[in-house]
């Protein structure tokens, strides 16, 4: 198996987490119109309860999982209820500028309450791998792979299936008429938010078990989380998949062939070159 | 009051603050500089974000690239600062007028976010040029006069105004706050909007270089990460948001009154001035997201009304 193969494995791993990051901007993007400047850091909160969970109560990180997401479910619906919901119906540039702020305190709070130390999720069996056809796997990324997978199947079934999916979209589409229909939208925007939160949090685990945490991952992160959902559009959760396993492949590709400082060069240049020639997004709709 | 008058107290404040350095302390004195230097940047920002309503987040860029124009004239081709600063300008100006080409066709988010990702792009790309330092960065040569950076950042600061006091009065002006209130409708009235948004992109850049050409200097050191900072994007909007964005003095009074509590809560305790922008940030687009200068306006009508009047007019 060659040198390129492996970067392929490594990238569609990374591909997948990615794509569970960006689903809950996206998400929240297409239905409350909010691009939220906070997403990355509720990713580092996610990732911060989880390490708690983990070292505290010694929870296997993966099971930790679901109580993570309920713990960022609850905050994302507090913040979007009490705080967000103030400025919802304001210009974008408002919106835009107030989940900054929000992302500026959150920073601030993780680093005064949890240091600025780097932290690992370090489950015992963090070092193990297999062989597949050539290539090494690492189990704990594979996990995290097939669990971002699973949440973005998960994600797409609700939209799609239930009733409270579908009051969901119809807000997106057109909120006039979900009201006629007797959608609320305050309950609404509000679920959504906290079901993004709760995405950004499983994002986070998954992170915290692959790499390393700190206060300030949120940024970067926000930053190409909008870059997979402008690849893959807002319509479809399965094109934000499209898109993160896109940008993971390209940053494997640029750390080997041209350097690993370069990696970020690449996916923001991506994202200004899509933005530049088609602004709806490679997989979207056009208008 | 009638414009002679208005230009006399324009110029008699300008006369008292140029005399601050031969009073006031060196702390002060410092403390002035990178005030000036930070307004300078919010009327920058007011150009592009307050008059042509298009929310940069690149003014940091130009900031980055006047900073490096300048300490890489100094430093590798051992030139003058008064070249160095030219030279940053130039650079930033030739940039800001290819991206603006580029990037003011996308519209709200879409333009933020690609200024915004614009400055990661930066940072990695100096952090691997050998001219610039690399991530090391570049330490320029010693100066040590704070009085004369002093005078040069008010005399930016007083340049920058008065070009958007121009601004405010002139066709140009008219033609950004139509291009802000309706894109489509300045167009369709015969407003060249690319020529206008790429021309006041350019002067943005143009005093962001300057201010960033100064501030290397006066600190005599650079590094990418420091020129190319998000968060100065951040501060400078918000200094302009909230002491009025499209207005003449409201960033230069939002600028002061934000830098004087920030460096007063830094000195009690350090930890509060970063968590501080944050929370002004939050309060300020709730409860005056017109800023200081139409709370002035409105307040002497409404009183307290005012605050809860916004929120009304914008929650759901």
């Amino acid at each position: 198996m060659s040198l390129l193969g492996q970067i392929l494995v490594n990238g569609i791993l990374l591909g997948g987490l990615y794509a569970l990051m960006a689903l809950g901007l996206a998400l929240v993007w297409g239905v409350l119109n909010i691009v939220n400047l906070a997403h990355g850091a509720l990713i580092m909160l996610g990732a911060y309860v989880c390490y708690y969970l983990f070292t505290e109560l010694n929870l296997d990180p993966f099971a930790a999982l679901p109580l993570t997401m309920l713990t960022l479910f609850v905050f994302g619906y507090l913040l979007q209820r009490f705080v967000l919901n103030l400025v919802i119906r304001a210009p974008m540039f408002n919106t835009l500028l107030i989940t900054f702020g929000i992302d500026v305190v959150l920073t601030y709070l993780a680093q005064i309450s949890f240091s600025a130390d780097y932290r690992t999720i370090n489950p015992t069996y963090a070092g193990s791998n297999f062989a597949l056809f050539g290539a090494t796997v690492p189990t704990v990324r594979l996990l995290a792979f097939v669990v971002a997978l699973a949440l973005t199947c998960l994600l797409w079934l609700f939209l799609a299936r239930t009733r409270l999916g579908r009051a969901i979209r119809a807000t997106a589409q057109n909120l006039v008429a979900a009201r006629l229909y007797g959608v609320e939208p305050r309950r609404i925007y509000a679920l959504t938010f906290g079901l993004g939160a709760a995405l950004a949090g499983a994002a986070g685990g998954l992170y915290g078990v692959v790499s390393q945490v700190n206060p300030y991952i949120g940024g970067s992160l926000t930053a190409k989380s909008f870059a997979i959902a402008i690849i893959g559009g807002l319509e479809n959760p399965l094109g934000v998949v499209v898109g993160g396993l896109f940008l993971g492949i390209v940053e494997s590709l640029t750390s080997l062939y041209i350097g690993p400082t370069y990696a970020d060069v690449a996916s923001f240049g991506i994202l200004v070159l899509v933005l530049i020639v088609r602004p709806t997004g490679l997989l979207g709709r056009t208008t | 009051m009638t414009r002679p008058m208005l230009w006399g107290a324009a110029g008699g404040t300008l006369m008292i603050l140029a005399a601050v350095p031969w009073i006031a302390s060196p702390t002060l004195i410092q403390f002035g500089i990178s005030t000036l230097l930070l307004a300078t940047l919010a009327q920058s920002w007011n150009i592009i974000g307050g008059y042509a309503g298009y929310a940069s987040f690149g003014n940091s860029v130009f900031y980055g690239l006047g900073s490096y124009g300048t300490a890489i004239a100094m430093v590798q081709w051992h030139l003058p600062f008064g070249v160095g600063l030219a030279l940053g300008a130039v650079l930033a100006v030739a940039f800001a007028v290819l991206l603006g080409l580029l990037v003011l066709r996308l519209r709200g988010h879409y333009f933020a976010i690609a200024t915004l990702a614009l400055a990661e792009v930066m940072i990695a790309i100096f952090s691997n040029l050998d001219i610039a330092g690399r991530n090391i960065g570049l330490v320029l040569p010693l100066l040590r006069g704070d009085a004369l950076f002093y005078e040069m950042s008010l005399g930016l600061l007083a340049l920058s105004t008065l070009a958007i006091a121009w601004i405010a009065r002139s066709r140009f002006g008219f033609g950004l706050i139509s291009i802000r209130e309706n894109e489509e409708a300045a167009a369709v009235m015969g407003v060249n909007t690319t020529l206008y948004k790429v021309l006041a992109f350019a002067l943005s850049g143009f005093f962001c270089a300057l201010a960033g050409g100064i501030h290397a200097y006066w600190i005599t050191f650079l590094d990418p990460v420091s020129a190319f900072d998000i968060g100065l994007n951040v501060k400078m909007i918000i200094m302009s948001v909230f002491g009025g964005p499209g207005s003449i003095l409201g960033p230069v009074v939002g600028a002061v009154l934000l830098s004087g509590v920030s460096e007063i809560l830094s000195t009690e305790i350090s930890s509060l001035a970063g968590l501080f922008f944050g929370v002004v940030i939050v309060t300020a687009v709730v409860f005056m997201p017109r800023g200081l200068a139409d709370l002035g306006r409105r307040y002497k009508k409404v009183g307290w009304h005012y605050f809860a009047d916004n929120v009304r007019a914008h929650r759901l």
